[in-house]
């Protein structure tokens, strides 16, 4: 474990605020942090990006690697990427007036997600429909749309990568939009092109991050919703004072337009609500997603046909990166779909044609993601496993942590693995008679 | 030839925590970056066991024992017992209650599926004396060893 290891793609931590109180080891569901001279230090290959460390953390030690407020530079084209989860953070605003705001903020563009969900929602149904003929997937598919939940079974559960639904995500679709019909305008004209993924969690690489960092036209930068929101929050109020919105000419409708069938999508369920597939789950929280994961492994589940896994409670509304309170946000969601009611605007029959052509396709994502974590967790010999069980049992665990492992067993395993040495554990690594006084 | 072996309890009626030594055998498992299918292939047979203790049997307990080129998923309970074993294999045969339907068990695929899925399977069983199962799995490449 070295130090440079602290900061990696998805959290960060700051050594000077870092107290080595360990919640943040206990919370990590693939357990990839240990604190080290009472510092936490993280084990990168096994972090997903859940964000749980940066939930738990009082000290305000661990933060995001998103790029933070005040990125935006006079000479470039900035387009915003925006998570319908942005709009909850608005009660009683419009979602044109949030993305309005964005282009005050100086976004030249603001793509809402809308159209995209609606795309990745007839594919699924689509994908789910074929299946129950062909059969060419288990059941019950698994949503890709979390990509915490997707690293999460590449990780922890990767006899379930086959149930993951093979089409690209929201995000993604959205992405190669933009990229092919946006983008090269500017590219043409030589201008600096730069997305911003306006996100609720930490769950964006850098592309410096990423194993072989991509050298990709435009620049991709992840955003946090919280690093924007208070300058936001200034340029949606003045927007409101104005007594009449003036017109703002845009290139494509979807710069300006959200529908309530996507503001759903920031809700736990709102996936699967109005989806044509009768038997599907929403599922929501992390404990609870490896809880089902596991049973899922167990072979339970089989009459279901699609579950929709969230790793925050109450969806993505509950993000670690969010800016306001996650049941305020849904109250907020909730009236927004009153409002806009439930309808879609895409042709079905178009989606078709383009399905047809396998342009929402993917079958990429599960080979790639077990080559980036199977190499990760080097397999214990049968030998090992026998040392771990005899130290385990010398330790007798009461999972103190105070070795700076979240638990004993996983500090047994260290030991083995020649991370950790055994007199870092209190219970049996102080020489006996010589325990310490205190000096009072 | 060097052995690992490891057995977990299960608790008779204890739906709350049904499953969870089939979770602890997956878990450990993978520590040793066994093939995925056979992991889930163990952690099926894992868990219909595990159910089949706390729905029928008494007490009982969930082991599993790691050789070089074969695991073996050991279930014993002290409950009353099959008592025809080759009916009990038919897919749909059960003798579960309406308790057990009303949470959606008692399908009758528990042994079916618990066959289907290892390469040998035998079945012991006295009245009233309790069940002992034993589940064989071959590992083809073998297990890692230093």
């Amino acid at each position: 474990l070295s130090k440079k290891l602290a900061s990696t793609c998805f959290v960060r931590f700051d050594e000077n605020r870092c107290v080595g109180c360990g919640s943040c080891l206990r919370v990590c569901p693939t357990k990839a942090i240990r604190v080290k001279n009472k510092k936490a230090i993280r084990i990168v290959e096994q972090c997903i990006g859940c964000g749980e460390c940066i939930r738990t953390c009082r000290e305000g030690a661990v933060s995001a690697t998103t790029k933070g407020p005040g990125v935006l530079k006079q000479d470039q084209v900035a387009i915003a990427l925006v998570s319908p989860v942005l709009y909850a953070q608005f009660p009683g605003v419009m979602p044109k007036d949030v993305l309005l705001g964005l282009r005050h903020m100086g976004f030249q563009h603001t793509i809402d997600m809308s159209y995209f969900l609606e795309i990745f929602q007839c594919a699924a149904e689509e994908f789910i429909n074929r299946n129950r003929k062909s059969q060419k997937a288990p059941w019950p598919l698994i949503s890709p749309v979390c990509p915490v939940v997707v690293r999460l079974i590449a990780f922890q559960f990767p006899s379930l990568l086959p149930h993951v639904l093979p089409v690209l995500r929201p995000v993604a679709l959205m992405a190669r939009e933009i990229k092919s019909h946006l983008v090269p305008d500017y590219v043409d004209a030589h201008r600096k092109v730069v997305l911003y993924y306006i996100n609720p969690c930490p769950t964006k690489k850098e592309p410096s991050c990423l194993p072989r960092p991509k050298k990709t036209v435009p620049t991709e930068i992840a955003l946090g919703i919280n690093d924007i929101y208070p300058e936001l929050l200034k340029y949606v109020e003045q927007i409101r004072a104005a007594d009449r919105i003036p017109f703002y000419q845009t290139r494509f409708e979807y710069e300006t337009c959200a529908t309530g069938n996507a503001s759903m999508w920031a809700m736990s369920g709102g996936e699967i609500a109005d989806m044509d597939i009768d038997q599907s789950l929403a599922v929501s929280g992390i404990e609870e997603t490896i809880n089902y994961l596991g049973k899922i492994e167990m072979g339970l589940f089989q009459d279901i046909e699609y579950i929709e896994f969230r790793t925050c409670r109450e969806g993505c509304l509950g993000g670690v990166l969010v800016a306001i309170d996650k049941y305020l946000a849904k109250s907020t969601v909730q009236k927004m779909i009153k409002r806009f009611g439930l309808g879609r605007r895409l042709q079905r029959e178009n989606i078709l044609r383009l399905y047809e052509k396998g342009q929402f396709q993917t079958e990429k994502i599960p080979a790639k993601l077990t080559r980036l974590f199977g190499a990760s967790k080097k397999a214990l010999s049968l030998e090992a496993l026998q040392k771990i069980e005899s130290i385990a049992k010398r330790i007798k665990g009461t999972d103190c942590s105070a070795c700076g492992a979240p638990d004993c067993r996983t500090f047994a395993e260290d030991v083995v693995r020649g991370d950790a040495a055994l007199k870092d554990c209190l219970l049996i690594g102080a020489p006996a008679g010589k325990k310490r006084r205190s000096k009072l | 030839m060097p052995k690992f072996k490891k057995s977990f309890h299960i608790k008779a009626r204890d739906f709350i925590r049904a499953g969870e030594a089939s979770i602890n055998v997956q878990n450990l498992l993978k520590t040793m970056n066994l093939d995925s299918r056979l992991i889930r292939r163990i952690a099926i047979c894992g868990y219909e066991s595990e159910m089949n203790v706390v729905m029928h049997g008494g007490d009982g307990s969930l082991s599993i024992e790691v050789g070089a080129d074969r695991l073996v998923l050991e279930v014993t309970d002290d409950g009353p017992g099959i008592e025809d074993i080759e009916l009990a294999m038919q897919t749909g045969y059960s003798t579960a209650n309406d308790d057990h339907r009303e949470m959606g068990f008692g399908a009758g695929m528990g042994l079916p599926n618990m066959k289907k899925n290892s390469d040998q399977i035998y079945i012991e069983s006295t009245k009233d004396q309790g069940t002992h199962v034993r589940m064989f799995f071959f590992i083809p490449d073998g297990v890692k060893t230093d």
